[in-house]
């Protein structure tokens, strides 16, 4: 019993198929052309912000979700909120912004870095436990977080705070969001992508596996599953700093509500936990359905059952998600295979 | 007809591989038999698929002339086979007393049942006078003996024991051997798994030698315990420690 | 200042009754099937509109309201474990997916009933809701009362039937050894289904007497699940009468907390307790270890 068979698998032996080769082209064509995409705000006459909006929203929930499957999915510990970072990333933009006047896109940085010591410190906490009393920790923490903010009047209470618009008109207004958003997408799928393939994250992936047996492999758990906690918050606080300035306000009915939290769950299940384009498809898949349904039928109702039926479904159903599943069934195209 | 047929069973854990490759087995009413064999040869696996625990994925348990593959454990039981597994399968938080009720949990009747555990507590009076005391709190010996005393009240056909001897001191392996044998008097069939071969053959009737998932030798136990290949394949020069 | 104690010291006492109770299926449930229930606040919930709906419509009692709730939330809880955790039993995956399923539902039950009876803060008002007792100084509201006598009532209905019946039997064998429930010829099965059904039963009574205690709207369950949490995680998740002692230790905290310090930080009591108990004693005051192998 005591070998220390961590059977963890690289799925790369099929990496010389045609369709592996023309993959990097695909993508990049794929990135130029989200880059291009402002451009073509001086070719119509009606502004794209509709679409450029979209855009955004969709870059801010894959670096949530990419962020979130870091220590959601190759660590398996199930975090529900992972919301405090956002929102520590978007009270601190928005604080430096208010009091001392330094734009968010020069802030974000920092407060991701102060997201990462947080989630450094609070993981050295919480990650003693497993199981269901990690989880319910992290349902804790945002509830603690969120009381403080509450009857906090330095930082606005529960009013929260107002930003300014950036001072540019409406054809501009979005663009720099736009690249600052997709630049934040993009570094957090590389930062994942870079896990995947270290040694850092096979050994995630082993303790995700079995946990006892990843230790008695040699491999150090514990500071494993803190660095993983820690590197999750760092994105996820940049892109709640730059969220803050791009809706202009930070409150706790927007940042701190569990309904934030369980949405990279949601993504990362649906698209495949522990995989790499998994968060990216689920991401965009869930804001392109929520959108959709927001303007077909309004209200909120309905969109909070359509996450709670959609994520039964997958976790009933297909509980290794859409790209699980497909690489299970040997259909998954060479494009999303980033594994 | 034998009281239990085991034909050509393959079973296994999960999505995992075959454990046991197609096991032919039969126990005859009223003995006492042992199944000895190395570790992982597929001997507890047995059991827990014969018990309900566990689907064969081919082949057949006919129990009394009736087909018990697809039967929940509960059902099983109730047919009349009794599984004592590996890991004393106690209630930590309930009383001595409430345990042998759960031992007789599959019986209908109550009143027979009281006048069962009664039994019981005439053959181990430490369990009589621990009645009110928590399972968690006995020694490894008295948690054996409560294990024992539940099977009593239930007083199935059939009892499988796996490894009841483990764990526990010398003189207590001897002690529980007589109880085993006792079980056999009272008109209990008994099918025993033991890593202890050596004493657990000198208490059966018959054995069995179970190995990388397949019989490979039956017969009278003492038969077993004389040939000289299967003393130097399955039963060591001297009884080894357990593990497990 | 502290001359206030005996007034705090008698309203935690008359709702922990009814926090014990509103977590005493919480309890159940994650005893007999480690399912740590995210929906039972929501669960709760659907009763307390039951009941509301009850009473506005048909001008039914909320304390006779209970004997319609908890039988329907009865066979509801059997029907959602049915549908839900029932084939989940061998999942390698098991804790994260009824996690989550259990969070899925409290979603759903969220928007539903959002959709049904709109985002508006709701309380029914028996005529016992806006009347207290005084005894000396010391206030008692007849609400709080009833509701926490009631919940003690009901809790120790509950430990009866676990205490002397067969299915109660068959429920703490399966919760303190699984196996060897399956080993005696316990159907696990069927009595997870019970066990489920009781727990939602018991948030189902729970509903009732929370309709004219508190006020509710569809989202406010997310304050209660870690209310409700913090209870059960310093009682030991699993034990019932842990649910009971870490209810009045609780509730009296945050009445004292709310007197002391200040009424918008009673609920920190819990959520700060939740925190620290599972990071110092995970197994609670009477538990064993909640950790996953």
């Amino acid at each position: 019993m005591a070998t220390a068979d961590v059977s963890v698998t690289d799925n790369r032996d099929t990496t010389t198929s045609s369709g592996y080769k023309s993959r990097k082209y695909i993508l990049g064509v794929i990135v130029a052309a989200l880059a291009l995409v402002p451009v073509l705000q001086w070719q119509t006459t009606n502004n794209l912000n509709f679409w450029l909006n979209l855009l955004i929203i969709i870059f801010l929930w894959i670096t949530m979700s990419t962020s979130w499957n870091i220590i959601g999915g190759y660590a398996g510990y199930i975090s529900l909120g992972h919301n405090v970072f956002a929102a520590i990333g978007g009270y601190l933009a928005a604080m430096l912004l208010l009091r001392l006047d330094i734009p968010v896109f020069v802030t974000a940085p920092f407060a991701g870095l102060v997201a990462m010591v947080v989630g450094f410190v609070i993981g050295l906490i919480t990650l003693r436990v497993r199981g269901p009393a990690f989880i319910i920790s992290t349902i804790a923490l945002v509830l603690v977080l969120r009381t403080i903010i509450d009857n906090w009047d330095f930082l606005g209470g529960v009013r929260g705070l107002t930003l300014p618009l950036i001072g540019l008109d409406v054809q501009l207004v979005k663009i720099p969001f736009y690249y600052a958003m997709l630049l934040v997408a993009l570094l957090s799928i590389y930062f994942s992508y870079w896990i995947r393939h270290s040694k850092f994250g096979l050994g995630l992936r082993a303790i995700s596996q079995d946990e006892i047996k990843a230790e008695t492999a040699g491999i150090p758990t514990k500071m494993y599953k803190v660095l993983a906690y820690a590197a999750s918050a760092f994105f996820i606080g940049v892109a709640g700093a730059l969220w803050s300035q791009y809706v202009t306000f930070v409150d706790p009915g927007t940042y701190l509500i569990i309904l934030f939290g369980a949405r990279p769950v949601l993504m990362t299940l649906l698209g495949g936990k522990g995989t790499v384009a998994g968060p990216v498809v689920g991401a965009a898949l869930v804001i392109l359905a929520t959108e959709f349904s927001e303007s077909q039928f309004g209200g909120t109702e309905l969109n909070v059952i359509g996450v709670g039926v959609v994520m039964i479904i997958v976790l009933l159903f297909f509980p290794d998600g859409l790209v699980g599943s497909l690489r299970r069934a040997g259909r998954l195209p060479a494009l999303l295979d980033w594994d | 007809m034998s009281l239990l047929e085991i034909d050509g069973v393959v079973a296994g854990y999960g999505r995992g591989p075959d454990i046991l490759r197609g096991v032919d087995l039969t126990v005859e009413e009223g003995e006492v038999q042992c199944i000895i064999g190395p570790n992982g040869a597929g001997k507890s696996t047995l059991l827990k698929t014969i018990a309900g625990l566990l689907r064969p994925r081919k082949g057949r348990v006919v129990f009394q002339g009736e087909v018990l593959n697809g039967l929940r454990p509960d059902q099983i039981i109730r047919r009349g086979i009794a599984f004592l597994p590996q890991e004393r399968s106690l209630f930590p938080d309930m009383t001595v007393l409430e345990n042998l009720r759960m031992g007789g949990y599959a019986l209908e009747d109550k009143s027979l049942m009281s006048e069962r555990i009664e039994e019981a507590f005439a053959q181990f009076p430490i369990l009589k006078e621990r009645y009110k005391q928590k399972a968690r709190t006995l020694s490894g010996g008295q948690q054996q003996m409560l294990v024992m005393g539940r099977a009593l009240v239930l007083r199935p056909h059939l009892v499988m024991l796996d490894e009841p001897s483990l764990g526990l001191a010398p003189q207590i392996v001897a002690q529980l051997f007589e109880i085993v044998r006792g079980f056999k008097d009272q008109g209990m069939t008994v099918l025993m798994v033991e890593q202890n071969a050596r004493q657990g053959l000198n208490c059966a009737d018959r054995g069995c030698v179970l190995d990388l998932g397949q019989r490979v030798f039956d017969g009278p136990a003492d038969g077993i315990l004389d040939d000289p290949r299967i003393q130097e394949l399955y039963l060591g020069t001297q009884k080894k420690a357990e593990t497990s | 200042m502290i001359a206030d104690l005996p007034q705090i010291i008698v309203t935690g006492l008359a709702l922990g009754g009814l926090y014990a109770l509103m977590a005493s299926g919480l309890t159940l449930i994650f005893g007999v099937m480690r399912i740590v229930n995210l929906a039972h606040p929501a669960f709760i919930f659907i009763s307390a509109y039951i009941t509301w709906k009850l009473f506005t419509d048909l001008s039914i009692d909320p304390l006779v309201a209970l004997a319609v709730t908890m039988p329907v939330m009865f066979v509801f809880g059997m029907i959602v474990y049915k549908l839900f955790f029932a084939r989940e039993a061998d999942n390698p995956r098991y804790i994260e997916i009824t996690v989550l399923t259990t969070f899925a539902l409290a979603l759903i039950i969220e928007g539903v009933l959002g959709f049904i009876f709109k985002g508006t803060v709701r309380s029914t008002n028996p005529p016992y809701s806006q009347q207290a007792f005084f005894i000396g100084d010391i206030f008692l509201s007849r609400a709080q009362l009833y509701a926490g006598l009631i919940g003690i009532g009901l809790i120790a209905f509950l430990w009866v039937i676990l205490q002397y019946t067969r299915i109660g039997y068959a429920i703490r064998a399966t919760t303190q050894n699984r196996s060897a429930a399956q080993v005696v010829g316990v159907n696990v099965e069927r009595t997870s289904m019970i066990a489920f059904g009781l727990g939602v039963a018991m948030a189902g009574a729970a509903g009732s007497l929370f309709s004219f205690v508190f006020t509710f709207f569809p989202g406010g369950h997310w304050e209660w699940l870690a209310i409700l949490l913090a209870l059960i995680v310093l009682g030991g998740m699993g034990s019932l009468p842990g649910a009971v002692i870490g209810a009045y230790l609780l509730t009296i905290a945050s009445v004292f907390v709310n007197d002391q310090i200040g009424f918008k930080w009673g609920p920190m009591t819990f959520f700060l307790a939740l925190f620290i108990v599972l990071m110092v004693r995970p197994q609670g005051l009477f538990g064993s270890k909640i950790e996953a192998t």
